[in-house]
């Protein structure tokens, strides 16, 4: 890429923790944050979730939010102030805010249907986040579904590249939802048993929430303000399946080109990649497709590979940004984390990585969402 | 160097406007199982494509406020017990908002960037926004940008009550760098 995108700030909050402190420790220590629904108002409680483990009083305590607010904005609060504070930013001025959701305010929508008021559309709860850091000069979302915190990294990194911004906060946020539990539920994608990504017995996913974003500079404005980058995003792929509604192809076109888009526009081999952060929801369509992608990028000599869900759950339209730091953690720390829960082979999918330390220089991060959108981030020290 | 980005063709159909004949577009099957909002996106498109004599463009962006609320509000209504009908699947992949986005994708065969905004008040300009900025960078040459909302009574209710004016969109434009047959400039004081 001609102009070189940096990111000095990331912020983040899932079911293995608030912030980068307890998200690095739970990586590195293999603790996943799956289990029972405890916090979601629910009728369905047969599938587990990886639920941020704090009530929305608490979220908002945390804050110093309004309790009132959406789960989907309260956690993105939490996380945008991490990622700024990191930046050495206190407000959004100055700053557009792109973030991505899908599920925006179900969680209360959900509870006042058929009233509608207020209003908790996908905007309305990234409104909320750019409010409570006194407003941003403006701020959109997108809402890709699964790959939207992803899509927000590739526009801001585009709004830098082409002038219009120095700085662009971007992320994603999204709380489980009685609405898309029963949703997920009712396309019968959901495991009982906590996921196994990769895994011959794999037989679905389990949703999660959580928040995260990061701080995207231009290298002028990062002289000026003398602040050091966490890292480099070199590149990035969007590309569309194009295939189903819902169900990803079997060569994983839509994967295949996103993935190769990002190295094109990193200048990178595929040798060049040191770890992929898969999407590897532990459904057995995804993990096959995404599999057949990856054998046709990287060939004979697949580097390691591994999916977190089985850590957080889905996180759905927050996961291209959660997984993001994840990816930033991995490069600073020098650590693959573990693809936890995998246990038999299947010879449609690649192996996945037992975790452990790595010398990590390039790293590929992707994100699928429903309908094909497939995202590829690629990130360098 | 950035370069300019002109718009070639656009094709709207206004909220009172009489359905096109879908005939030459669905199968009778197809209709059935789409709602009033995705037929209006495919068919704005593809007369906004066939204006600009592009088949496949190199990107899909849509801006929606609510997208299918219609199907939205149908699993809503199923899951609160209000309808007596059962949760259906297909309810709910039509209420992702990028299920316009993809399902043009899909019709087109279109696997270049794709990508849905919903930011009440900013979904169709950020859409726009995002087409300008790739097609000025020169990562693509042309895309195809939509604006589709549907109203059901009650939203419209509701925004009212709020001082929100209920409007439905459906909208189709072409971008592309090529200045020969433009319309017009696009410009970012256009979004």
């Amino acid at each position: 890429m001609e102009t070189a995108i940096h990111i000095t700030g990331a912020g983040v909050v899932s079911a293995i923790g608030c912030g980068q402190g307890e998200t690095l420790d739970a990586l590195r220590r293999g603790l996943s944050g799956i289990g029972p629904v405890r916090y979601l108002r629910t009728s369905e409680t047969l599938f587990p979730a990886g639920e941020v483990k704090l009530s929305n009083a608490e979220l908002a305590a945390l804050s110093g939010a309004s309790p009132d607010l959406s789960r989907t904005s309260l956690m993105g609060i939490l996380a945008l102030r991490e990622a700024l504070e990191e930046a050495g930013l206190s407000s959004l001025e100055g700053i557009p805010l792109v973030s991505g959701t899908t599920v925006g305010g179900m969680d209360l929508t959900e509870q006042t249907f058929p009233a509608y008021s207020p209003l908790h559309d996908c905007g309305a709860s990234t409104e909320a986040i750019a409010a409570h850091f006194g407003g941003a000069p403006w701020a959109t979302t997108l809402s890709t579904a699964c790959s939207s915190a992803a899509n927000a990294v590739i526009f801001g990194a585009n709004l830098i590249r082409s002038g219009q911004a120095e700085m662009v906060a971007v992320g994603g946020s999204e709380s489980l939802s009685d609405f898309h539990l029963h949703g997920f539920g009712s396309l019968m994608i959901l495991d009982t048993a906590p996921c196994r990504p990769f895994d011959a017995t794999r037989a679905g996913l389990n949703l999660g929430e959580g928040a995260a974003f990061l701080i995207l500079e231009s290298g002028e404005s990062l002289r000026r303000r003398g602040v050091k980058p966490l890292a480099r995003l070199a590149g990035f792929g969007n590309a569309c399946d194009a295939f189903h509604q819902t169900a990803s192809s079997e060569n994983g076109e839509g994967a295949f080109l996103a993935m190769q888009k990002a190295l094109r526009m990193a200048g990178l081999r595929p040798e060049d990649i040191d770890y992929v952060n898969a999407h590897g929801t532990g459904t057995p369509n995804n993990d096959a497709s995404e599999s057949a992608a990856l054998r046709r990028i990287f060939g004979e000599i697949i580097p390691p590979v591994s999916s977190t869900k089985a850590f957080t759950g889905h996180t759905t339209s927050a996961s291209g940004t959660i997984e993001s730091v994840f990816c930033l953690l991995a490069l600073q720390q020098g650590f693959i984390p573990a693809n936890l829960n995998w246990q038999e082979p299947d010879s449609s999918c690649i192996v996945p990585s037992a975790g452990g330390a790595a010398s990590l220089q390039h790293i590929l991060c992707n994100a699928f969402g429903f309908g094909g959108n497939d995202s590829s981030l690629l990130f360098s020290r | 160097m950035m370069r300019k980005v002109y718009l070639h063709a656009r094709c709207e159909l206004h909220s009172g406007d009489p359905e096109p004949d879908y005939r030459s577009l669905f199968s009778v099957l197809e209709a059935r199982r789409m709602g009033r909002l995705l037929k209006r996106a495919v068919w704005t498109s593809t007369q906004a494509l066939q204006q600009a004599g592009i088949g496949v463009p190199d990107a899909v962006i849509i801006g929606t406020d609510f997208g299918c609320i219609e199907n939205s509000e149908s699993f809503l209504k199923a899951l609160k017990g209000i309808d007596d009908a059962p949760l259906r699947p297909t309810h709910f992949m039509q209420s992702t908002h990028n299920t316009i986005s993809s399902l043009i994708a899909i019709r087109l065969g279109a696997h270049g960037y794709n990508a849905t905004y919903s930011h009440r008040g900013r979904s169709f300009e950020s859409a726009l926004q995002d087409a300008w900025t790739q097609i000025a960078l020169g990562d693509i040459d042309n895309a195809l940008v939509g604006w589709f909302d549907e109203m059901t009574p009650l939203l419209s209710d509701s925004l009212v009550r709020q001082g929100i004016e209920p409007k439905e969109h459906a909208l189709a434009v072409v971008l592309s760098a090529n200045p020969e047959g433009a319309v017009s400039e696009l410009t970012p004081s256009d979004f």
